[in-house]
């Protein structure tokens, strides 16, 4: 490699070297003030914040970085960067900053004071991992950054260490995603042994040569989707989540349901495009490469994974449990964008994950600051809450209905989006299923209104008054769901300068 | 090429043999032990197969670090080697179909697969290379198992820190 593309190369990953940097900034500043740790907050906010400028920076920019020029004639890099890749970044950064304001206000976080040093270096470690999760084009830096950003996740599932359930959150997660990125790690190797390069570019190229074993591409296809499915947790590689989501803390179960999800999306999306797709077609349709029929196990897989969210929600009294379920059956509906297999499938989901990224992360700081007080997360305990806690309990009605997806509020505009998409692609049946899905969800969100506003309050219900800060926090996630269920063009308009994904 | 057929199979013998020991002995120090010749008989395969770089890492990370801390996390834990570790089935069905398809799976991969053969001949020693790799085109993924390794040095102290109560 020569001189000048190393260069050019390290202009392009600058978002990436600063988070690094801030990463042992963070670490050494863990050390020095060992006493008085109430500015290692300060210092991972601002990190994320300058990291967003560079992302913002980064958005008319396209190209390969770190290109091997020794294969071919042409060369294609190990990262891209585009405003897809741009896009998945700023859904990270977003969701990281406002994790580190989440935990500011937990308390779960705030007893561990002394530790506080590590916890936000370990977010660092996921936040990078899922920043080169976003962009990779590579096989190797794919499975690289997938176990940096597990690695981090799994120590930071048991982080508290207050309960059992901690504990065993970690250690489950360790074992799902010691196998799945096993497997993983196997199609990987097949894929190479086949086609003897790990770049998704030259691999897309190679493919399409008739002599291909079939069997074995389908076959490490499916492998190297265990690995992704476990990031999103769709249908059978979902078992981890729900017990993870309900045994860590919750502004890391936040933070997994968004950015984590978030990102393993972003590299599936670009997985596919860039190694199975060979033309876009005038009407923004992919036309797929005969080796591997995607779309049938999408939709397979997405309606599965929805199917099973809803239903194993439905019998849930843990609301964090419940979330937990729910953002698997999100997981689904998100997949539907995918199955389509077009630029308005794509764009869908993209307004898809602007929207989920506020309700979710906005539901959780609802029942964080509840369970804040009553230190618990059990529906029953919300019994009444609606009458002496009126801000926490209108906002967490409306970011339940908006996960729901009901009109006015944001949810709606993302499923009519999603559907909008499938009707196009002439997938009719699939939209129904998904319609019947969102009318299965409504009874256990529903169920938790019911609790806080249909019971009576007693003498024993507590009053939950969220502090000013964690009320603005609170009313920044709220404001823009209902704003945007009536003004989504700034969205859309987004979404669409959004979707360029390098291509050949 | 007799010679090379009846060493691979003699190491692929101690890798598998050996591991079946791993999974079902009782003891944990026997299970520790058998894991030992488990990552000679791979290593075994590496030298075989040309990989010399690769051969040597896994004998001294693996057998060299992993394996002896094992032993020592083993032997240091109190009554631990008098533990019985439960060795036995459950799922006996789902668990022999899951692993009937995923077995007939490789094999059909094993047998069917017009594997890319490379036209250059395998190099004496590939450990020159696979340095130069490494800090040049591959220097990204160099420099981002720094960080990987920084977060696991992290995470690993977390993880081991007690709490103050």
């Amino acid at each position: 490699m020569e001189l000048a593309n190393l260069y050019q190369s390290i202009n392009l990953i600058i978002p990436e070297i600063v988070l690094s940097i801030a990463l042992i900034v963070l670490v050494i500043a863990d050390l020095i003030f060992h006493t008085n740790k109430k500015i290692i907050p300060f210092i991972a906010g601002t990190g994320i914040l300058v990291t967003a400028i560079f992302v913002i920076n980064q958005f008319n920019y396209i190209g390969f970085a770190f290109s091997t020029a020794t294969h071919t004639a042409r060369s294609f890099g190990m990262l891209a960067v585009d405003s897809f890749g741009v896009f998945f970044k700023l859904i990270v950064i977003v969701s990281s900053f406002i994790i580190v304001l989440l935990s500011l206000a937990s308390d779960e976080i705030q007893k561990t004071t002394d530790r506080i040093g590590e916890y936000y270096a370990l977010i660092y470690g996921m936040i990078l991992g899922m920043f080169f999760m976003i962009t990779a084009t590579d096989l190797i830096l794919i499975y690289l950054s997938l176990e940096l950003l597990s690695l981090s996740s799994y120590v930071l599932a048991g982080f508290t260490k207050l309960r059992d359930r901690n504990s065993e959150a970690s250690l489950k997660y360790l074992l799902y995603g010691a196998v799945s990125s096993g497997l993983m790690l196997f199609g990987i190797s097949l894929v190479y042994g086949l086609t003897g390069s790990t770049n998704l570019y030259i691999i897309n190229t190679l493919i399409q040569n008739p002599h291909i074993n079939l069997f074995t591409l389908s076959f490490a296809t499916i492998l190297i989707f265990a690995g992704i499915g476990y990031k999103i947790s769709s249908a059978p590689f979902h078992f981890w989540t729900p017990d993870v989501y309900e045994g860590a803390p919750i502004t890391i179960t936040a933070f997994l349901s968004v950015a984590s999800k978030a990102a393993g999306f972003a590299l599936l999306i670009r997985f596919v495009k860039t190694v199975f797709v060979s033309y876009e077609t005038n009407e923004g349709f992919w036309s797929l490469i005969e080796v591997f029929d995607w779309q049938s196990i999408l939709v397979v897989i997405s309606i599965l994974t929805m199917t099973l969210g809803n239903f194993s929600a439905l019998w849930q009294n843990n609301l964090k449990r419940m979330l937990a379920y729910s953002s698997i059956a999100h997981a689904g509906y998100m997949l539907l964008g995918l199955v389509v297999l077009s630029n308005q499938g794509l764009i869908a989901i993209l307004i898809y994950f602007m929207i989920y990224l506020l309700m979710n992360l906005g539901a959780f700081l609802v029942v964080m600051l509840i369970a804040n007080k009553i230190n618990s997360e059990e529906i029953d305990d919300y019994n009444g809450l609606g009458f002496t806690s009126p801000l926490l309990s209108v906002s967490l009605a409306i970011f339940l209905i908006s996960l729901t997806g009901l009109p006015p509020t944001a949810g709606f505009i993302g499923k009519l989006y999603l559907f909008i998409a499938l009707v196009d692609a002439k997938m009719i049946a699939v939209a129904i299923i998904a319609l019947l899905n969102s009318v299965v969800s409504l009874y256990y969100y529903v169920r938790v209104l019911k609790h806080m506003y249909l019971v009576k309050a007693t003498a024993s219900t507590p009053s939950i008054i969220p502090s000013t800060s964690n009320a603005i926090l609170l009313l920044v996630l709220v404001v823009p769901v209902l704003i945007f269920g009536v003004y989504f063009q700034p969205l859309v308009e987004f979404a669409k300068d959004c979707i360029v994904i390098l291509g050949i | 090429m007799e010679f090379y057929d009846i060493i691979f199979y003699l190491f692929a013998l101690i890798t598998i043999g050996s591991a079946f020991v791993v999974v079902t002995s009782r003891n944990i120090v026997y299970a520790a032990f058998s894991l030992l010749f488990t990552f000679f008989g791979v290593a075994g395969i590496y030298v075989l197969l040309g990989a010399d770089f690769l051969a040597i890492v896994q004998i001294m990370v693996y057998v060299g670090g992993i394996l002896i801390l094992l032993l020592f996390g083993v032997m240091l834990t109190n009554k631990i080697t008098s533990v019985e570790i439960r060795t036995g089935t459950v799922h006996l069905l789902p668990a022999a179909i899951g692993i009937g398809i995923l077995f007939g799976a490789i094999i059909s991969v094993m047998l069917w697969t017009n594997w890319n053969i490379s036209p250059e001949p395998i190099p004496p020693s590939t450990t020159a290379n696979i340095g130069r790799e490494l800090i040049t085109n591959y220097v990204l993924i160099f420099e981002l198992l720094g960080m990987l390794l920084l977060i696991a040095l992290i995470g690993a102290a977390s993880i081991a820190r007690r709490d103050k109560e």
